[in-house]
């Protein structure tokens, strides 16, 4: 059996500790006083989470070739990469920022016929959207959508292949119960979400692989 | 006057009288103990930016710390080179020239690249962990809480042991109860067991602009501090979670871990005191023998 923790926390002012616990034996026991509160009464906040949705199935067609598509971006992502000076930690954003900007000119340049649907195949597209909606209609769509309305999703923003992702728009996180049951990526990409876009982003050169337009539903969220 | 009122009145008296006020709260400044700051969603460059971290200079005569915990949203807007001076390294010059470090957490205006920043000790890593004295850190990319991360994590929290503190930190708050945002209902969902699982002691974390402390949650300290650029005035919707907040100007937390006791105080740009306490190590599930 788990022991519960122990926990205590002392406020270093005693006089007012020691005159609130006498003023709410006092209401208590005139029994007139508003209730002590209680760290362990329900709560919207504390409630207990609903069973994940099962996970869709990773090996089926749509998501294989995504992920092969995925790999062979990544190829190219580290061929190009072999030629820009290796980035270390450094004290100097300029050589940063320069970095990103070399990496992805080189990307673009490589894939300049790069279109949408390239990585996200008609096949990928069926699954993904099967996950997504799967994440969000099952008994953890709340939590999903809340995540997707605490980044304040910009409704109209649509990101197109080869675009540097735009500084001004900051990231939305993808809920993370449905990163889980999405095809995993290498370090170099990532999902994100944009609008109701669901994008994949070379995190590295700062650059959209690809985008699936109209996955996330975000009706009703406030765009800001 | 009811008799209600009257204890009330005479029981105010006494505390106004003799009170002990919070701004008299002493950090024990051990001599083995681990000594740091934390701040969230800084990176403006405003002048509320170079005032809160001033008075995180001034503090820091009187208490002082090593490192820095950045709790994300490190730089807002653009990430051109005078960004990365404008946001960050001017407002903190007086700090990092003392050597105090700093170790960031990416928040959702933070750009990837901020990873490798010298000045941010991530050393190219989105999550990371460190450890100082008997505290182990654990820097964690709420933006992306994938499965690897995930992996990753509970190896770690596995790894450290159960006789140390374990200290998160990410940007995405558990529990909130600020207006604009809310919690991150969805990342507790995966991050909450594992942290109960085991033994995480403390969770900071920012996004809200304001400052909360969080009533222990399944034996968990949460701390949101958002405030130390941004300020959400009365953006604080305390409920029953809330143990205490500020929401009324910019603020920055101090901290010392000493032996088995946690002690913080959150102070405003202005120097004033608005929360502290002491918190007592809690014994882990997995440090108790059957």
């Amino acid at each position: 059996m788990k022991a519960r923790p122990r926990i205590t926390i002392q406020i270093r002012s005693a006089p007012l500790l020691a005159f609130a616990v006498f003023a709410v034996s006092f209401y208590a026991s005139v029994g007139q006083g508003s209730q002590a509160q209680n760290p362990q009464s329900p709560n919207p906040q504390t409630q207990n989470q609903p069973a994940p949705n099962p996970p869709p199935d990773l090996k089926s067609p749509g998501f294989q070739e995504f992920s092969d598509r995925v790999q062979k971006y990544v190829q190219l992502h580290k061929s190009v990469e072999a030629t820009v000076p290796k980035l270390k930690a450094t004290n100097e954003p300029e050589l940063i920022v320069a970095h990103q900007k070399i990496l992805a000119r080189k990307i673009k340049a490589a894939r300049a016929h790069a279109k949408p649907g390239d990585i996200f195949t008609p096949a990928a597209k069926e699954d993904f959207l099967k996950a997504v909606s799967s994440e969000f209609q099952g008994p953890q769509a709340p939590h999903a959508k809340a995540t997707i309305k605490q980044g304040a999703p910009l409704g109209k923003v649509h990101l197109h292949v080869n675009e540097i992702y735009p500084e001004s728009i900051p990231y939305t996180s993808v809920p993370p119960t449905m990163l889980q049951k999405l095809p995993k990526l290498p370090e170099e990409v990532a999902y994100r979400a944009v609008g109701s876009d669901l994008v994949l982003l070379d995190v590295k050169a700062n650059l959209v692989v690809d985008s699936l337009p109209g996955v996330i539903p975000i009706e009703g969220m406030n765009g800001q | 006057m009811t008799l209600r009122r009257r204890v009330f009145l005479i029981g105010l008296f006494l505390v106004l009288a003799t009170g002990q006020r919070a701004d008299e709260f002493k950090f024990p400044l051990k001599s083995n103990s681990v000594r740091f700051a934390a701040i969230g969603d800084m990176g403006t460059g405003n002048k509320a930016e170079f005032e809160t971290s001033e008075q995180m200079n001034q503090q820091r005569k009187n208490f002082p710390f090593d490192f820095v915990l950045a709790l994300g949203d490190n730089l807002y807007g653009g990430h051109s080179p005078s960004d990365f001076e404008k946001k960050f390294a001017n407002p903190y010059k007086a700090l990092l020239d003392a050597g105090v470090k700093f170790y960031a957490a990416l928040g959702n205006h933070d750009d990837a690249s901020e990873r490798f920043y010298k000045p941010f000790n991530m050393n190219g890593a989105n999550y990371y962990s460190f450890k100082k004295g008997n505290v182990h850190f654990f820097a964690l990319d709420s933006n992306y809480m994938d499965p690897k991360q995930l992996d990753w994590l509970q190896k770690q929290l596995e790894g450290a042991g159960s006789n140390d503190w374990k200290i998160c930190f990410f940007h995405h708050p558990l529990y909130s109860s600020a207006r604009k945002h809310g919690p991150a209902t969805d990342l507790r969902l995966l991050l909450e067991p594992i942290f109960v699982k085991y033994g995480v002691n403390v969770v900071f974390a920012g996004h809200e602009h304001v400052y909360e402390r969080i009533l222990p949650q399944k034996g968990i300290y949460y701390f949101t501090e958002g405030s130390s650029g941004q300020l959400r005035a009365r953006g604080l919707e305390r409920s029953n979670i809330t143990a205490n907040g500020f929401d009324a100007d910019r603020s920055f937390m101090l901290v010392e871990v000493a032996d088995d006791q946690m002690y913080f105080e959150t102070v405003s740009r202005t120097g004033k005191v608005v929360d502290s306490g002491v918190i007592q190590r809690q014994q882990t599930a997995s440090a108790v023998k059957p």
